[in-house]
């Protein structure tokens, strides 16, 4: 640092290609900017598009071996995701060091990346940081004292999603308690409808619902939360949780599992569970306007 | 009777290269070749396994990678693949082969001294050399015919490779074009003549295969790439745009050629800054070139060679990497075989 100051962060973390998956999973298409907010807790890098999908990706700071934070208000800054995906990219690359350093921020406010390996080889990189834009912060946030909720494997969610793009542009999301059971529905040039039941089969882990529940969502919004998942949570087995909230919001949560390389991590079959170093990605979708049917 | 298989590949308006894919006939009437009488140019040979073995194997995927087409040069004494020695902006890749690498029974005869050079699609080649692989059969003839193809009214060039077993024989013909004329070998012999020259300064690249997944990786971040070079046995790739900076440091390579001693190192400052003083102290070279050409050249990766060393050519002229091949069991150079590539310089650069 040139300027002497302490930086406000400087953190460094071994699974970098974990990283990459995570952030990968919510870049759905080719020029993203993204919003980042450092502070004690970790780091949340937020995404959005037409105020009606918005993902966040929470890197907690214990999935780091070193987290030293030093600033007083939380920073926060803009950058490409996709400029940020295809750097840290290259830190994955066989020949680099395992170990990668994370800085910000740099003499010219950049974001800066390097390896740490006491080698004769080093990747670097600086990316340039942008005064963040207001972005809505909190606008999907849901408070429901009972939220309407279930946790679906997320191959099978993937599956799903992937299957309804032929009939038209929306998806309708029904809850029913009884028997509880969970059905995407889209019609158009023709109708399809995938029934997931909870208590005859395996591929709903878990259910909340008390009241009948159904709203409608874009296509592509909807697509856009599974497109890129990670193979590894579709190799691991794992859960998604979808929840709707206050005014038909559809929140869906994945857990990427972050592993030492080198070090096995050990995966329950099915469960929503909570491995030590995960990077938590949460996706929020509006409903669609009209038609909104809430029983 | 011989059962003769023959390949064809022609377009009806003559243009060799537009179309990859090969037409196969089955022949039973077999006229024989008219070897090439131009000039009374002749080029016949038997081509050795070892020599198929490099060829299909090692050489003919990594030129294809560079480009689909290029120069076959046959003096008396070498064979020669060049890509882009006569077209300048592309990448230059030049691998010689002494004859006895390749072939026994080596004839070439022509009124330019004994040399002939022509243009082939290296996917044909590769298709007919890896087919006469398959054939458990004798010797692998290698010849320049002139003959009317199918549906043809002018003789057209080829290359027929015939290999001969016990009881069948496949011949097949891989379109090439007409032998270069006098001028243009005399040019592509001084092209050739003009890529003989070593940069100074040469640092060996510590795995190749490491710095191509590299490579791959910084294309998606940018288009141009500026290499540096110290004469202390740094190599430094950087990448740069108004968005973002991203780089690749090596220290301490071996170094072949002009060579000082490392200054005393500075741990904490920047590699960029590091590859700055170095150049202002006259003990570096830097050079930008294209990402595509880099990535390109980092395809001889495929030739499996030995070890590969990085050169900026005196006042950045071109970069130049240079791929060394042991002959095998041992850790001597092969003099019998070469190959480096020459990546054109889009700026100067501060070299």
């Amino acid at each position: 640092m040139s300027n002497g100051e302490a930086p406000d962060l400087v953190c460094q973390l071994d699974d970098v290609q974990g990283i990459v998956d995570a952030l990968t999973s919510v870049r759905w298409k080719k020029h993203q900017d993204a919003l980042v907010e450092l502070s004690e807790h970790g780091i949340v890098l937020v995404v959005e598009e037409s105020g009606c999908l918005q993902a966040k990706v929470y890197l907690k700071k214990d999935i780091f071996h070193l987290y030293e934070y030093g600033a007083e208000e939380r920073p926060r800054f803009g950058l490409g995701l996709g400029l940020f995906v295809d750097c840290l990219n290259t830190f994955t690359a066989p020949a680099c060091s395992t170990t990668l350093e994370i800085r910000y921020p740099g003499p010219d406010m950049q974001l800066l990346l390097k390896s740490v390996d006491p080698v004769d080889a080093c990747i670097y990189a600086e990316i340039r940081t942008r005064i963040p834009e207001t972005i809505s912060w909190d606008n999907f946030e849901t408070t429901v004292t009972l939220p309407v909720s279930f946790t679906v494997k997320s191959a099978v969610l993937k599956e799903a999603i992937d299957d309804l793009e032929w009939p038209g542009s929306s998806i309708q999301i029904m809850l029913n308690p009884v028997p509880p059971s969970v059905s995407f529905r889209s019609e158009g040039h023709g109708d399809l409808q995938i029934d997931l039941h909870y208590e005859r089969t395996d591929v709903l882990v878990a259910f909340q619902c008390d009241h009948q529940v159904s709203h409608r969502y874009k296509y592509k919004f909807i697509r856009a939360t599974t497109s890129n998942i990670p193979s590894s949570v579709l190799k691991d087995n794992r859960g998604s949780k979808l929840t709707i909230g206050r005014g038909g919001i559809l929140k869906i949560q994945h857990l990427v599992a972050l592993v030492r390389p080198g070090v096995h991590h050990h995966v329950d079959i099915g469960g929503y569970q909570t491995p030590a170093r995960v990077a938590y990605i949460e996706f929020y979708v509006k409903p669609e306007e009209e038609d909104t049917v809430n029983g | 009777m011989h059962y003769v298989l023959r390949w064809f590949h022609r377009d009806p308006d003559g243009q060799l290269w537009k179309h990859p894919g090969c037409e196969i006939r089955h022949l039973l009437n077999y006229n024989a070749n008219t070897e090439y009488e131009e000039g009374r140019m002749k080029f016949k040979a038997f081509l050795r396994p070892h020599g198929v073995n490099l060829l299909e194997r090692r050489f003919i995927p990594a030129f294809d990678k560079i480009g689909r087409v290029c120069h076959l040069y046959l003096t008396r004494d070498h064979a020669i693949l060049l890509h882009n020695l006569l077209n300048g902006d592309g990448i230059q890749a030049i691998a010689q082969f002494k004859k006895e690498v390749l072939f026994e029974d080596y004839r070439i005869s022509s009124q330019n001294d004994d040399r002939i050079a022509l243009a082939v699609d290296l996917g044909l080649l590769h298709r007919a050399l890896r087919s006469s692989v398959s054939m458990d059969g004798d010797r692998l003839q290698i010849k320049l015919v002139k003959k009317r193809a199918v549906a043809s009214e002018h003789p057209m060039p080829f290359l027929t490779f015939e290999s001969k077993g016990y009881r069948s024989a496949v011949i097949q013909d891989v379109p090439v074009s007409k032998p270069l004329s006098r001028v243009d070998v005399h040019h592509l012999q001084t092209a050739l003549d003009m890529a003989q020259g070593l940069p100074q300064t040469l640092v060996q690249v510590p795995d190749l295969f490491q710095l191509q997944s590299l490579v791959e990786r910084l294309k998606h971040v940018g288009e141009l790439l500026n290499v540096s070079i110290t004469q202390y046995g740094d190599l430094h790739l950087q990448v740069s745009s108004t968005l973002v900076t991203l780089g690749t440091e090596y220290r301490k390579l071996r170094v072949l050629g002009v060579q000082v001693d490392a200054p005393a190192v500075d741990d904490s400052i920047s590699a960029s800054a590091r590859i700055e003083l170095a150049l202002q102290r006259g003990e570096a070279s830097s050079v930008q070139v294209s990402m595509k050409h880099f990535a390109k050249s980092l395809q001889c990766y495929l030739t499996k060679p030995d070890s590969a060393f990085y050169g900026i050519a005196s006042q950045g002229a071109c970069l130049t990497v240079i791929f060394q091949f042991f002959i095998p069991g041992t850790r001597q150079t092969d003099r019998s075989i070469s190959l480096h590539c020459r990546l054109p310089v889009l700026d100067t650069g501060t070299a």
